[in-house]
């Protein structure tokens, strides 16, 4: 292996993160302005035009406020905790595809992480370790709110994973393979000639399942009971400041993005779109605004339901995700399953 | 070369923090180390070609099974451990033999089967996905469906079990 292969790789698995984590004080801004624009105010417009800075103000203050720890916290695993957030929201984006396969100085470079026959399987290991930041930010605080949070957190992670992976499952089941490139190669061109070929056509009801479960697994409105702060102060962040509390922050805005384009990757085709053959380093960087396009169409709706839908009580979270997700999840691999010996799909 | 550095450093990391956790007074701690000690693992199943066993390692034990174990732990605010000295030397004693005799067992059997070979040389292909389960759904067929029933048995055994105990 040359240098420049080392090059290549560390820019396709470091390029998306340093993207994100620069584009992160979009969503925050698109966040805080949305608000307004649903709740008929201005919203922040005074640093910079349109208020575009006040992410970068957020940011400076977070920097200069008092970094306190706890008195009878447990020191250790109250500092990891948002490290782990952070680190399992990070790391989930590597087997997502997010453009068509470029080819620089005579190599071939997929545009993704890693391209590895566990994709799908790999995204839902780290999914499932982002309840340990939560719950061990909650447990570690030492503050009976805090604790509520995280213990709320699990349960909610748990009962909602399940609804989640088997509404991927439909997906999978079609595509015939965990590799996500696999799962986006399958949903190019079109059925009838118009109607792209996106897993959402045919599985709509495996997409609604999923989309309503990533609200869960990412902590947003309508399922934020581990931070619902009318009851449980601030949750499980309830004992941070500075930029531990800032880091929280992140992993929710990133998790949000690489819901969104797991969402998009899964149901909406990921960078494909129908007639679109991406020709020459252009069409592979047309390929990659496609898909950062859905994505973020995705991530506004996150932002749209957040303040448009009030919260859920515990008892309803709870009936929502066993009782209406899970069937409806299960009624939709049976459906496809059925589709798919008959061979329509 | 790379990978078999890897492949060491995880597995004592396993074996490392597998110690941690059956040492440590604390239960919830002993369950993060249980934490850890399940990456490590997958991350040795991964050098070991076998990438589906290490995401299912992650996904089943990591991510649901000790969820649940630390969720329990902190309904029930379990405290740390307080160190009990019995004051028998008989306990003594036979802690001590169990421990020589178990570990005497274990180096036996490391012996017999040759442990001291490298990571054993698999096909890098056995551990797919693929490979597993048409295996799974042939070969094994009955076994695997026995075994979801005998599963689904312990659910149905544990919730009549809940609930005569909520009816009282």
């Amino acid at each position: 292996m040359s240098l420049a292969d080392v090059g290549f790789v560390l820019l396709r698995v470091l390029g998306p993160v340093l993207v994100i984590l620069l584009i992160l004080p979009i969503p925050m801004w698109v966040e805080r302005r949305g608000a307004a624009l649903i709740q008929d105010r201005p919203g922040p417009n005074r640093v910079g035009p349109f208020g575009l800075l006040q992410p970068l103000a957020d940011a400076v203050k977070f920097f200069m406020k008092e970094d306190i720890v706890p008195a009878n916290a447990d020191r250790f695993l109250y500092v990891i905790a948002p490290g782990i957030a952070v680190f399992s929201a990070m790391t989930t984006f590597a087997v997502i595809p997010y453009g068509a396969t470029a080819t620089i100085a005579g190599r071939e470079v997929p545009l993704i992480g890693a391209d590895v026959s566990i994709g799908i399987l790999y995204l839902f290991a780290l999914t499932s370790l982002s309840v340990y930041g939560i719950v061990l930010a909650g447990w570690s605080s030492n503050n009976k709110f805090s604790l509520i949070g995280g213990i709320r957190s699990s349960a909610q992670i748990i009962s909602y994973e399940l609804a989640m992976t088997t509404a991927a499952a439909g997906v999978i089941l079609v595509a015939g393979s965990f590799r996500l490139t696999d799962v986006v190669a399958m949903q190019s061109g079109t059925w009838f000639g118009f109607l792209p070929r996106w897993n959402v056509f045919p599985q709509f009801l495996g997409f609604v399942v999923f989309y309503v479960a990533t609200f869960a697994e990412t902590n947003r409105v309508p399922f934020d009971l581990p931070e619902a702060e009318a009851e449980l102060v601030g949750g499980y962040h309830t004992e941070y400041s500075s930029m531990k509390f800032a880091m929280f922050f992140m992993a929710e805005y990133i998790n949000m993005i690489v819901a969104s384009a797991l969402t998009v990757t899964l149901f909406f085709g990921g960078w494909t779109l129908p007639g679109f053959h991406p020709e020459g380093l252009g069409g592979v960087l047309l390929s990659v605004v496609i898909f950062a396009a859905k994505t973020a169409f995705f991530v506004w709706v996150f932002i749209w339901v957040r303040w448009t839908l009030p919260r859920f009580r515990y008892d309803q979270l709870m009936r929502l995700g066993w009782k209406a997700l899970l069937p409806l999840a299960l009624v939709n691999l049976l459906s496809t399953a059925a589709l798919v010996v008959w061979g329509v799909l | 070369m790379t990978a078999r550095l890897v492949f060491d450093v995880a597995a004592g990391l396993a074996i490392l923090f597998a110690a941690v956790m059956v040492v440590h007074r604390h239960p919830v701690k002993s369950v993060l180390a249980l934490v850890v000690s399940f990456f490590a693992l997958s991350v040795a199943y991964v050098m070991l070609s076998a990438p589906l066993i290490a995401a299912l390692q992650v996904i089943v034990y990591a991510g649901a099974i000790l969820v649940l174990f630390l969720f329990v732990l902190m309904l029930l605010n379990v405290p740390e451990e307080v160190r009990q000295k019995s004051g028998r030397p008989i306990h003594h004693t036979l802690s001590a033999l169990a421990i020589v005799v178990f570990a005497a067992v274990l180096l036996g059997a490391l012996r017999a089967h040759g442990a001291t070979n490298a990571a054993p040389s698999t096909s890098p292909l056995t551990g797919e996905v693929a490979p597993v389960a048409r295996l799974l759904f042939s070969e094994h067929l009955l076994s695997f469906e026995a075994l979801s029933i005998l599963l689904l048995a312990a659910l149905v055994g544990a919730f009549a079990l809940a609930r005569r105990e909520g009816r009282t």
